[in-house]
């Protein structure tokens, strides 16, 4: 296990390096967060009506409820994102075959190379709801952070398994995954990211209710925006988990799977 | 056995070896480094349009491999001969546990490289012979510092190994530049130094000195033979179609057809055997193929 988390580290040691070769986005990704939370804070002026706050869980703006809703979808992308452009770059660059000739694992390296996006996206998301609490008036003060805290690695883990999924597709069929940018789009949709599940009509529900976006940000506006702790937020938590259970165990046996497969017919380095 | 094979193991001897192979090797009984026993592979056909949907289950009808025996001993450097698309990468990619093998079992330090990938991959470097692999954004020694630790060498072990293989390789500042701004030739000697970084059992190599220079694969072939096979011990399977090289290197030389072990001998019984006056020879008469085949730019 410790051995697991050092070989993690070296993946984010490695990531963070490239990374700080190039300096110039942090900075622009600084300024394109002003602008974000300060476009969300604008349309929700230009929005608010007696209908949206009926429709908004009780004492939520639609500033805040977008704003979450918006930042916290981003780990979505970097899951679903992060270990097909691993695969990717790691094909390209021909550094696939040297990682899997070292004593660590494809499911390892696909891992370690998610945990610099993710770091990544959770930096932006506190650029995002800093801006927001300094200009916009974000109630940061009423979060339970460490309900905070166990949404966020229940959300990193189920949507990890989905990621890891697409990366088999793309091990097993050399190009993006379309199944990854229909989920992408049926999840904006029914997921609740900037509107409340309750709105859609009843099918769309079922189908919100079968996506693990939908508790995740649940769960987390509860946190963040109501300081709800543990106890009140064990359903959606619990369901993420369940999400996470089932998804991360079985993405993982199909990617090494899908491993064997390119194995066996001579593809793995294959573009 | 294939027809026209020298010096080949006998088919029983192979199979008792093989039999007693991970055993015999652990309790020191036998000492091959690499045991491969009737080792097959084939691909499927490459399919495109809507059929590529299909290509991961494909059965594989290309041979490429064709029932290859042979053992590497311990310390012991053969040399794998043969013009493109003969079976030397493919050989080498299932003992590096990046293929699996269609029949048959290899074997690297006793662990086979189908059901114990991770044990192989404890034993050997490999070097792929291209001048790919690595972080273009890094510089040489986070490369390599990065790869050390990915087969769980401690830091102060990486913190002298480096610059001393890095001074042997006479790489002087391509250590500490960005690998993108580094010639091919510099790149092929970094490949080379991460495969022999771990200092491992067996050393796995394809084409090692393409891109380098006369002087630096002159170098690179002395150390080869100087520090790695006769005082580490290591053994080496390398590909190559350089003679001069394999003459220098190699103590037996496994030359390969259309994926069958045609003979595998010395340079020196091979050319006595075939009557030849050079290796050069003694491949166009054992493979009816005109040597300066092995000099085509790799396709």
């Amino acid at each position: 296990m410790i051995q697991m988390l050092r070989d993690l580290l070296l993946f984010f040691r490695r990531d963070l390096r490239i990374a700080s070769s190039y300096r110039s986005p942090f900075v622009l990704e600084l300024i394109e967060a002003l602008f974000g939370a300060a476009t969300f804070y604008y349309v929700a002026r230009f929005v608010d009506s007696p209908q949206l706050r009926e429709a908004l869980p009780q004492g939520t703006s639609y500033f805040t409820y977008s704003l979450v809703g918006f930042v916290f979808f981003d780990y979505l992308h970097a899951a679903l994102d992060s270990f097909d452009k691993t695969l990717e770059e790691a094909r390209d660059s021909g550094t696939l075959e040297p990682l899997l000739v070292t004593q660590v694992s494809l499911p390892v390296v696909l891992i370690g190379s998610s945990v610099y996006p993710f770091a990544l996206t959770t930096l932006r998301v506190a650029v995002y709801l800093g801006w927001g609490a300094a200009l916009f008036g974000f109630p940061l003060g009423s979060a339970n952070w460490l309900a905070v805290v166990v949404v966020l690695a229940a959300t990193l883990l189920s949507f990890s398994g989905l990621g890891i999924f697409s990366s088999a597709y793309l091990l097993l069929f050399k190009r993006g995954n379309p199944s990854k940018w229909f989920f992408l789009g049926i999840s904006s949709l029914v997921g609740g990211m900037l509107f409340p599940v309750s709105i859609l009509p009843g099918w769309l529900q079922i189908v919100a209710h079968l996506n693990p976006v939908t508790y995740a940000l649940d769960a987390m506006r509860a946190a963040l925006l109501d300081g709800a702790g543990l106890a009140t937020i064990a359903r959606p938590l619990l369901i993420l988990l369940l999400f996470a259970v089932v998804l991360l165990p079985t993405s993982i046996g199909v990617f090494s799977w899908a491993l064997q497969r390119t194995k066996i017919t001579g593809t793995l380095s294959h573009r | 056995m294939p027809p026209g094979v020298i010096c080949v193991c006998g088919r029983e001897e192979q199979a008792s070896l093989f039999s007693c192979g991970r055993q015999a090797i652990n309790t020191g009984v036998s000492d091959s480094a690499i045991i491969i026993d009737r080792l097959e592979k084939s691909f499927p056909r490459a399919y495109s349009g809507w059929r590529a949907l299909l290509q991961p289950f494909a059965a594989p009808s290309l041979a490429a491999l064709q029932g290859i025996s042979l053992q590497v001993r311990a310390g012991e450097a053969v040399a794998l001969l043969g013009v493109n698309g003969a079976g030397k990468s493919t050989l080498l990619r299932v003992l590096a546990t990046l293929l699996i093998p269609t029949r048959g079992r290899a074997l690297v330090a006793g662990f086979d490289c189908a059901r114990e990938p991770a044990a192989v991959r404890r034993n050997f470097g490999y070097h792929a012979g291209s001048d790919l692999g690595f972080y273009a954004r890094l510089t040489g020694r986070e490369n390599l510092g990065f790869f050390g630790h990915l087969n769980h060498l401690s830091d102060s072990f990486l913190k002298t190994r480096i610059p001393a293989l890095a001074e042997r390789f006479e790489l002087g500042d391509a250590l500490d530049r960005q690998v993108r701004t580094l010639s091919s030739g510099t790149i092929q000697r970094l490949s080379l130094l991460r495969a022999l970084l771990h200092q491992p059992k067996v050393l796995l190599l394809d084409e090692p000195t393409r891109s380098l220079d006369a002087l630096a694969a002159a170098d690179f072939r002395r150390f080869l033979k100087a520090e790695v096979l006769q005082r580490q011990g290591t053994s080496l399977l390398f590909a190559s179609h350089t003679l001069p090289e394999i003459e220098i290197l190699a103590d037996r030389v496994a030359i390969l057809k259309d994926g069958n072990l045609v003979a595998l001998d010395s340079p020196e019984s091979l050319k006595a055997k075939c009557g030849a006056q050079s290796l050069e020879q003694a491949f166009s008469v054992l493979t009816g193929h005109d040597a300066r085949a092995l000099e085509e730019p790799a396709s």
